[in-house]
């Protein structure tokens, strides 16, 4: 697929951080490790390291934000209870809502956050928060988690994009690591977006195509500006997606899907998520909407859980059984959780005081339930943790250093704030 | 260091209240216009090359005539020359021929509606705040046009920014009602050249700026009130007016480090202080003073007996303002250079040195003199050889250090947008509705955090399939798709014709031999020369400006 007239990539030696070193960024150029670099870490080995790992990430995003009572931290008995009953797990002792059988039964695949104290209580800036572990009002361009790991475990030169979204996902795109990594959005069916069919019959395309690589060669020939081989870069990975377009079609698999999935749109998402984390796709995001139930809410969890239900454990026995599961880390979230107090609507609001995020997968360690609420769900009681240390926990199960650091204008930015720190419990 | 200085228009408005009469304005207009003894694009060649030998560098030679070509038109009015234009001045003997080129397209109306852009882009940015309210500019880019049409100099306009009191100029303060931090910050990065929001959360790590400095600044704004005059028109054609109003009470108050913000802790009224300057002295207010209350839907409102906004206006805009005129200085260099000589261009402090200090303080000296005229400066910027350089060679470097080869920067959306009509020889080809946002979405940013060119999955995508590209392409009656299918020339000619309305350029030898079995590959040429034209356009090279 590769044409050899156009080289895809720089040459390492070519690149060799003439750029990064100037600019005292980590952010720039490809290149071996700098010996003799200080207390900085080289994000080029980093990224070395981690695409030799291997490893992917699947992220399942619960818009609105998914309420921990009605799930993954009953309160039984409890005024803030609601009326969904338990059912115990395989982990002895360890109940979940009736309405998530098959994951009770995946447990051990799990390792449960039930102590999340996060600060951004709102949709917007929550959902900033969640996905680049930096608050909004900060006004930096923070990229998002996908586009960290499409940076660190992407490759070059694949024929595939680095970070695929599909459903309500994320709302802060790459920042600022720029549009190399920007989200390549589809739909959970695996439809694709604007401007991805041609015009012109392939006949009339390649043989145009082919021209350009020409003339792009002749080009090169005497022009060595980085500017041009980005250009170049970006032209080739366009025409390799759309030859690999092919595999977004679901069309014929999903029949046979549909069961271990559920038969949703969301189900089918996370099939696809699958699919694509096999052919070398680094990180996938599936969002499900509606889970912002301020009324009914327990109208609006059961449906959703029936979704979520198959679609969640589907994704995670599929991983299994493909061999996919040890390599890729699949994170459950949202924005926000919601409050233990049902109000008058029968609806739950906005909470942040102690909720939950569950992972499971590449580098971490399954059947684990971390950290605790008080007895009505109103606080945290026990193993508090932030959005820098949900993040440094997923960085470090990818193989990724939380504390890598980036360059904006002359400011110094970490991949995880001060602080942060990996929930060693969960990580294996 | 700056001779001039004494005679300055701000000083000047003073002097003709004084003392009109007593000292000769008409010696100082003579001092003024004095010819410097070296034109100012040979000290900057001086300069470069300076620095050139000591850091043993190899420099590119002159680029060639068509290079010139068409680096200039996009630097000066943000488009490509047409065929007719490329063919004639390629042809061109005058030896003066470049230097009558930047003449002509400096006294163009284009060259101030490409500033009015430029500087529009720069003040708003791709996603200003308040997008209700900035979504349409049309009276802003009007009132800044007319300052450009008139070469209006450079402290003026933006005295008349700060005053907000012309129609349209309002805008620039509107975009951050009730925000007086984020205003601070943006002034400050413009026209200070100076990174102050470091100050806004904790004291500067770097340099000697605190929290204080930034809330001092921030206090020349906190009074300001904006006021809405009403809405016309709707969707894209929606329109608010608005007017500028000052307080004569409020302070900024000040609650210290913002990681050791405590809640309900009430912070302490800041005075206002100029940058690295003396705190503001102003009259204090009568101790019963009660300030009206703001209502909104208020559309007007009286002067305050003391306007915080003019003396901002006076200081700022000042000779004597060790920022002004040097970031100003700095940024307009960096249009046509790539970069600053303070890079990034608005982050001068003491741990960012300039590349060529001595060459900065000569702009902005020799600025001052010539009355901060922008275009003098332009002319005399691109007339130096240090921008006439080659393009070309083994530097990777996009923005070369040492300017010692041209700069390779991407074309704007807005270029991008107008190049390709007129490369497609339809410069007056009107484009479907959503094409210009489909341009600014996919080529608007093109950067990361630290200003290096990206290319994106999805601007390729846009240029590979979208027909909103492909309606500048495809042959249309009288466009270059038309007119190359209906010559009768051989098609070496119509080759050279292509390249030439496409990129400026004639074709190398090996490219004008591949675009000959190219397009005669089949019997009909139709697709073959909308396929070829595509190519041309979705090179490289037609995507910088070089």
């Amino acid at each position: 697929m590769n044409n050899p007239s156009i080289s895809g990539v720089c040459k390492k030696s070519e690149h060799f951080s003439r750029r990064a070193l100037l600019k005292g960024s980590l952010a720039t150029g490809a290149g071996t490790a700098i010996p003799n670099w200080g207390g900085l870490f080289h994000s080029q080995s980093i990224a070395s390291m981690a695409q030799k790992l291997g490893k992917r990430c699947i992220l399942l995003w619960m818009n609105g934000g998914a309420s921990q009572i009605d799930t993954f931290d009953m309160k039984p008995g409890k005024a803030t209870a609601g009326p969904f009953r338990e059912i115990q797990t395989k982990l002895p002792g360890y109940k979940v809502c009736e309405y998530l059988p098959k994951i009770a039964q995946q447990v051990e695949k799990l390792g449960i956050i039930r102590s999340m104290r996060t600060t951004s209580p709102d949709h917007p800036d929550g959902i900033y928060h969640m996905h680049t572990c930096y608050k909004q009002s900060e006004r930096m361009p923070h990229p998002e988690l996908g586009a960290m790991i499409a940076k660190y475990l992407g490759q070059t030169d694949a024929d595939l994009p680095s970070f695929v979204r599909m459903g309500p996902t994320g709302n802060a795109g790459s920042g600022y690591l720029g549009p190399r990594y920007e989200p390549f959005g589809i739909e959970r069916n695996g439809n694709m977006p604007y401007f991805t069919s041609p015009y012109l019959p392939a006949a009339n395309e390649s043989r145009r195509n082919d021209l350009l690589r020409f003339m792009e060669t002749e080009h090169k020939k005497e022009n060595s500006a980085d500017a041009y081989e980005s250009h170049r870069v970006a032209k080739e990975r366009a025409w390799r997606l759309l030859k690999a377009k092919s595999l977004f079609d679901t069309t014929k698999e999903w029949p046979k899907h549909q069961e271990l999935y559920g038969a949703s749109d969301f189900g089918r998402g996370c099939f696809l998520a699958r699919k694509l984390t096999e052919a070398g796709v680094p990180f996938v995001e599936i969002g499900q909407e509606n889970y912002d139930s301020h009324a009914d809410n327990f109208v609006c969890h059961k449906a959703n859980m029936q979704i979520l239900d198959p679609a969640w454990s589907g994704l995670l026995i599929d991983l299994e059984r493909t061999g996919q599961l040890q390599n890729t880390l699949v994170v459950w979230m949202g924005e926000v959780g919601r409050t233990p107090q049902i109000n008058n609507r029968a609806g739950r609001d906005h909470f942040i005081r102690g909720w939950t995020i569950v992972l499971a997968g590449g580098g971490i360690k399954g059947g684990v339930v971390y950290g605790s609420t008080d007895a009505d769900g109103r606080d945290v009681a026990t193993n508090p943790v932030s959005e820098g240390d949900l993040f440094a926990t997923i960085y470090t199960a990818l193989g990724v250093n939380p504390r890598t650091k980036h360059f904006v204008g002359t400011r110094p930015i970490w991949a995880t704030p001060e602080g942060s720190k990996p929930i060693k419990d969960l990580l294996l | 260091m700056m001779p001039n200085s004494n005679f300055l228009r701000i000083k000047l408005s003073c002097l003709l209240v004084l003392a009109c009469g007593t000292l000769s304005l008409a010696q100082v207009a003579i001092k003024q216009n004095k010819p410097e003894s070296t034109p100012l694009r040979q000290t900057i060649d001086k300069a470069v090359q300076e620095s050139w030998k000591k850091e043993k560098i190899k420099a590119e030679g002159k680029c060639d005539d068509s290079t010139f070509l068409r680096r200039v038109y996009l630097d000066l009015l943000g488009t490509i020359p047409s065929y007719d234009v490329a063919k004639k001045f390629l042809a061109d003997q005058d030896g003066k021929k470049r230097d009558k080129l930047i003449e002509r397209l400096l006294n163009d109306t284009q060259f101030s509606q490409h500033q009015t852009t430029l500087w529009d882009l720069t003040l708003f940015g791709r996603n200003p705040p308040n997008q209700d309210a900035t979504r349409n500019r049309t009276l802003f880019k009007q009132w800044l046009g007319e300052k450009f049409t008139k070469n209006e100099p450079f402290d003026l306009w933006v005295r008349d920014l700060i005053l907000a009191e012309q129609e349209g100029s309002e805008l620039y303060y509107a975009q951050f009602t009730n925000k007086p931090e984020d205003l601070t910050e943006s002034f400050s990065r413009i026209f200070l050249g100076t990174q102050i929001q470091c100050a806004r959360c904790h004291d500067h790590p770097f340099t000697e700026l605190l929290q204080k400095d930034f809330y001092g600044m921030t206090g020349f704004f906190v009074r300001l009130v904006v006021m809405d005059q009403g809405t016309s028109g709707s969707g894209e054609k929606q329109l608010k007016k608005f007017k500028i109003g000052e307080k004569n009470s409020g302070e900024v108050l000040f609650s210290g480090n913002q990681k050791e913000l405590k809640p309900g802790k009430k912070g302490e009224p800041v005075k206002p202080k100029f940058l690295s300057g003396a705190p503001l002295e102003e009259p204090t207010l009568p101790a019963n003073y009660k300030e009206p209350e703001f209502k909104s839907g208020t559309k007007s409102m009286p002067k305050p007996q003391f306007s915080r906004k003019e003396k901002l206006a006076q200081w700022a805009t000042a000779p004597s303002n060790p920022f002004f005129a040097k970031a100003a200085v700095n940024r307009i260099w960096s249009q046509f250079m790539g970069r600053g000589i303070v890079h990034p261009i608005d982050n001068f402090g003491t741990d960012n040195k300039p590349t060529l200090p001595d060459l900065l303080d000569n702009l902005t000296e020799q600025f001052i003199a010539h009355q901060f005229d922008t275009k003098w400066l332009i002319r005399e910027i691109v007339s130096s050889e240090t921008y006439q350089l080659g393009s070309k060679g083994e530097n990777k470097e996009s923005l070369p250090k040492h300017f010692e080869r041209a700069r390779i920067r991407p074309l704007s959306a807005e270029e991008i947008l107008t190049v390709m009509k007129v490369a497609g020889g339809d410069p007056e080809q009107k484009s479907e509705g959503s094409t210009g946002e489909y341009f600014r979405r996919y080529f608007g940013e093109p950067t990361n955090g630290l200003g290096d060119f990206q290319g994106s999955l999805s601007e390729h995508l846009f240029l590979n399939n979208s027909s909103n590209v492909r309606a500048f392409i495809s042959r249309k009656k009288g466009n270059l798709a038309d007119t190359i299918n209906l010559s009768k020339e051989p098609w070496e000619q119509r080759i050279d014709q292509m390249f030439l309305s496409v990129l400026t350029r004639l074709p190398k030898d090996s490219e004008r031999a591949k675009f000959a079995s190219y397009l005669q590959s089949e019997p009909k040429s139709e697709n073959l020369v909308e396929e070829a034209i595509w190519v041309l356009m979705n090179m490289s090279e037609f995507r910088f400006n070089h």
